[in-house]
């Protein structure tokens, strides 16, 4: 339905162009007869010729059809990615993923590489100041598509990798305290009701019940020393990765900005300028 | 669902771009193929508004060129061509053809491609030595042959309409030649809208002519089962149609000639915009190149704010500007010999991020205040060197009072500005009073003459002003030639001219044609709008079929149309009312093309000098 309405506005007249055609190449035809066949034959030639000559471009649209298709992997990826879900850990397909991509993209690699080759030689013919512009062109825009593919790649991992190793760090990171401190619990928690205990078998013998408590209290001292060099120990871990997370955002910021400087390239130029700077 | 058609044309050249294949959701051909665009001036007009290099190359067009280029051969890529449908680019694309200069060749002419010049291009590639017929690989025609500027704002780029049409020495055959250009033009514009309006004009003169050929063509069209309105909307487009309303220069001269004190028609009348880029002085003497359109902001909202408002605008933006620029400064910079603490770094970088995501828009801000600056800076130089604001505001008071002081009058045209500034401030005299005082008239047209001005462009109006007023008093007067093309041409409208300024005085500063299309858009009985003319291309046809009342109103959508050139004025001033409307209407404005007011009195001089008027050379005996 878009689409119909998208074409309510044009009129394909190919085919009354070519009954026309067809209608003229008859009476034409039927005047000067040799001519016909050799024609015919020198059709095929140039088909042939054109089918050679597409090769590149055909090549061309499959490296950009090939670069689609790894785009939408990255996609799925990503999604894969973000998937943060405990009970559906989908670890394994983001690494056959990756895998797989990577495979892709070092195929299409290749295949500019490929591209490059055969327009090379292809070029040792003569060539045309318009053909040789032309190709560059493509080149520059299946290369800077490359590029733009290969970052996003770049951030997908990124992303998963920061995920991952949130996932693995963090519980050791959280965990540990609260292990550490559960510990502490756990040995500090006991000995109350042991203590309570001792204290109440031990009202009776009062001096004893004195330096009772402060035997223990010099046991939870210790106990607690313990857990402080950990959270100690947790804080230089903390530290080194906010530094590295912040060298990680810088390089960031830097590809931003990196980009900021390209766009400047092609964004404000209008046909209707270049075709001033042609006049000049 | 507002009709847009900066967007329905953007469209359809993207559709063309892509080959004609269908564009899926993101705006690209689901198979890239890299092409070759060739387009001839025209086209090139068309394009450059609405499409940037930048999203040529999103398209998989490589190379673009114009036609009469000297080409080299590409050989394995499809050639899109969009040209217009004329002798000369036909013969240039056989001849491309002949010499295969490119794989495959898809065809697309502007308007539709007459059965005539098809069977020339048939022909021509048929006899050529090569295969050149089969590298024709499709003809389209695109019915796109107009030039939008705005998302409602277009122009059919056909040069001096009004002196083809209002050329005394103009035959029949001339007349119906532009008038079918025109239609051919507006049908263009209605196809890629895809809406069959109910059309509207007042009565006699270009407008009608217009009017009943468009209806023509409309009702030939819509005979076809298979038509360019059916496949669009269906039931949609004929449930809520627009009106169209035609209109002739003629129904309200002054508008093409006054001064005006806005931002955008100051851009347009002083600086010379043209296809919304602007070229002017930049600060440091050489040349600069503004682009003024959708995307910049700042003309979107201020472009009808006075001009001194437009200054303080920009100032207040300039001030907003820095405000935010500091305050991004005092948030990432160095806050001293801070303790290199780990939250602190946190934070740090935090706000570094911040201040990389909005550097982006801010630099953008600035650049676009740069740009208005830049502008009013050069227009405040031409506004004093010739008090155009004077100019501007006397010519205002004329129109709204019916007259002006005579001194006062005297003193402008003795004062600042150029000749054309002071041709143009008589001219308005001219047609703002009510009456023509002899004398006073004499002692403009030497105060004129001393300051050596062509003075053909006004004796020219006086002309068709006393004949108006000879054939208002008297229609039995003797019937020249002129009187006779004047009255086939002016009889209603020139009338308006003088009643328009009569209604002027009672309703402060809207121009007749707004307060028309308003009247025409409500479609309450009004007197004044009740003798104009109707037309349903869809009604059949029957003498008398003009009276259903869902054919008048009140209607959502409106395109109005001036013929004859029109401005940014009426353009402003037709925003202004779908905008003061409840609930907000919508108004396409369009015309044959847009001038200044400069090359509008260049116009009327011709025809005065095709009238034997005059001729600085010849002393004015008659008088």
């Amino acid at each position: 339905m878009p689409v119909k309405t998208a074409q309510s506005s044009f009129r394909d007249r190919t085919q009354e162009f070519q009954s026309i055609a067809e209608r003229l190449k008859k009476s034409v035809s039927s005047g000067p007869g040799p001519n016909g066949p050799s024609s015919s034959s020198k059709t095929e030639e140039q088909r042939s010729g054109v089918a050679l000559q597409s090769e590149f471009n055909r090549r061309a649209s499959k490296i950009g059809f090939g670069i689609h298709q790894t785009s939408q992997k990255l996609a799925k990826l990503a999604k894969l990615a973000k998937r943060t879900s405990v009970f559906d850990d989908p670890t394994m397909e983001i690494q056959e993923l990756t895998a797989v991509i990577k495979q892709d993209i070092t195929a299409l690699n290749s295949a500019v590489v490929d591209l490059q080759f055969l327009s090379n030689s292809r070029n040792e013919g003569v060539v045309s100041s318009d053909t040789t512009s032309h190709s560059t062109t493509v080149f520059k825009e299946v290369l800077t598509m490359r590029t733009e593919n290969l970052k996003v790649h770049e951030n997908r991992r990124q992303l998963f990798s920061s995920t991952a190793s949130k996932e693995t760090v963090n519980p050791f990171v959280r965990q540990r305290p609260l292990a550490t401190r559960s510990a502490a619990n756990a040995s500090a928690a006991p000995p109350p009701p042991w203590a309570n205990g001792s204290s109440s078998s031990s009202s009776s013998k009062q001096g004893d019940g004195e330096s009772q408590p402060l035997l223990q209290q010099n046991q939870q001292q210790q106990q607690q020393m313990v857990p402080l060099q950990d959270t100690y120990m947790q804080s230089r871990a903390e530290a080194l990765q906010n530094v590295e997370s912040t060298i990680h955002e810088l390089s960031s910021i830097f590809n931003q900005l990196a980009t900021l400087v390209s766009q400047q390239g092609e964004i404000a130029i209008r046909i209707a300028r270049e075709f001033y700077f042609y006049v000049l | 669902m507002a009709l847009n058609l900066r967007q329905k044309q953007t469209e359809c050249i993207i559709r063309m771009l892509n080959l004609n294949q269908p564009v899926n959701p993101s705006g690209t051909a689901n198979e890239e193929v890299y092409k070759i665009l060739i387009y001839d001036k025209f086209c090139q007009n068309i394009l450059s508004p609405l499409i940037h290099v930048k999203d040529l190359r999103k398209h998989g067009v490589t190379l673009y060129f114009l036609i009469d280029k000297d080409r080299k051969p590409v050989h394995d890529v499809p050639a899109v061509y969009f040209v217009q449908a004329s002798q000369v680019n036909i013969q240039r694309i056989v001849a491309d053809a002949s010499r295969s200069l490119y794989d495959s060749f898809h065809l697309n002419f502007s308007s539709s491609i007459p059965r005539p010049l098809l069977e020339d291009l048939a022909s021509g590639t048929l006899n050529s030595n090569s295969n050149s017929l089969d590298r024709i690989s499709k003809v389209h025609d695109q019915y796109l042959e107009f030039v939008t500027l705005e998302d409602d704002l277009f122009s059919l780029a056909q040069k001096s309409c009004y002196v083809q049409l209002n050329d005394p020495s103009a035959g029949d055959r001339e007349i119906e030649e532009i008038v079918e250009r025109i239609v051919s033009g507006l049908f263009c514009v209605l196809a890629t809208l895809a809406v069959v309006p109910i059309i509207r004009c007042p009565r006699g003169g270009p407008a009608e002519m217009v009017a009943m050929a468009l209806d023509q063509r409309l009702r030939d069209h819509l005979l076809s089962k298979n038509n360019l309105f059916t496949e669009g909307g269906g039931f949609v487009s004929s449930f809520q149609r627009p009106i169209l309303c035609l209109f002739d220069r003629n129904f309200e001269l002054s508008v093409g000639i006054q001064h005006d004190f806005r931002y955008r028609p100051l851009v347009h009348d002083v600086l010379g915009l043209r296809l919304n880029r602007l070229n002017v002085q930049g600060e440091k003497g050489g040349m600069k190149s503004f682009e003024l359109d959708s995307s910049d902001p700042f003309w979107v909202t201020n472009g009808s704010l006075e001009f001194p408002e437009v200054a303080v605008e920009i100032e207040n933006q300039l001030n907003k500007y820095k405000k935010d620029v500091d305050e991004v400064n005092k948030r990432t910079g160095g806050s001293g010999g801070a303790e290199f603490d780990g939250t602190d770094l946190m934070g740090n970088t935090k706000h570094l991020m911040n201040a990389v995501n909005s550097l982006p828009e801010l630099t953008e801000r600035k650049q676009v205040i740069d740009k208005h600056t830049n502008i009013a800076t050069v227009l405040l130089g031409e506004i004093k060197e010739r008090s155009l604001d004077s100019y501007a505001k006397k010519e205002n008071d004329m129109m709204v009072r019916g007259g002006v002081d005579r001194a006062e009058l005297l003193a402008v045209l003795k004062g600042k500005g150029t000749k054309m500034d002071k041709l143009r401030f008589a001219i308005i005299y001219l047609i703002s009073s009510e009456t023509i005082n002899q004398l006073e008239v004499e002692s403009v047209e030497a105060a004129l003459k001393e300051s050596e001005v062509d003075t053909t462009a006004f004796q020219y109006v006086k002309k068709i002003k006393s004949l108006n007023v000879s054939l208002a008093s008297a229609n039995s007067a003797s019937r020249s030639n002129i009187v006779d093309w004047a009255e086939k041409l002016y009889g209603q409208s020139i009338s308006a001219v003088t009643a328009g300024v009569k209604n002027l005085l009672s309703s402060d500063q809207q121009l007749v044609m707004t307060r028309t299309v308003e009247a025409l858009m409500e479609g309450k009985p009004n007197p004044e709008i009740d003798s104009y003319l109707l037309l349903d291309p869809r009604a059949p046809k029957s003498g008398a079929g003009t009276s259903g009342s869902h054919l008048k109103g009140p209607f959502k959508e409106a395109i109005v149309f001036m013929i004859g050139g029109g401005n940014y004025v009426e353009y402003g001033s037709l925003q202004e009312l779908a905008k003061r409307q409840q609930p907000v209407k919508h108004v396409i404005y369009g015309t044959t093309e847009i001038l200044t007011g400069v090359e509008f009195v260049e116009q009327l001089t011709v025809l005065g000098k095709k009238m034997g008027l005059g001729s600085v050379g010849a002393p004015s005996g008659s008088h």
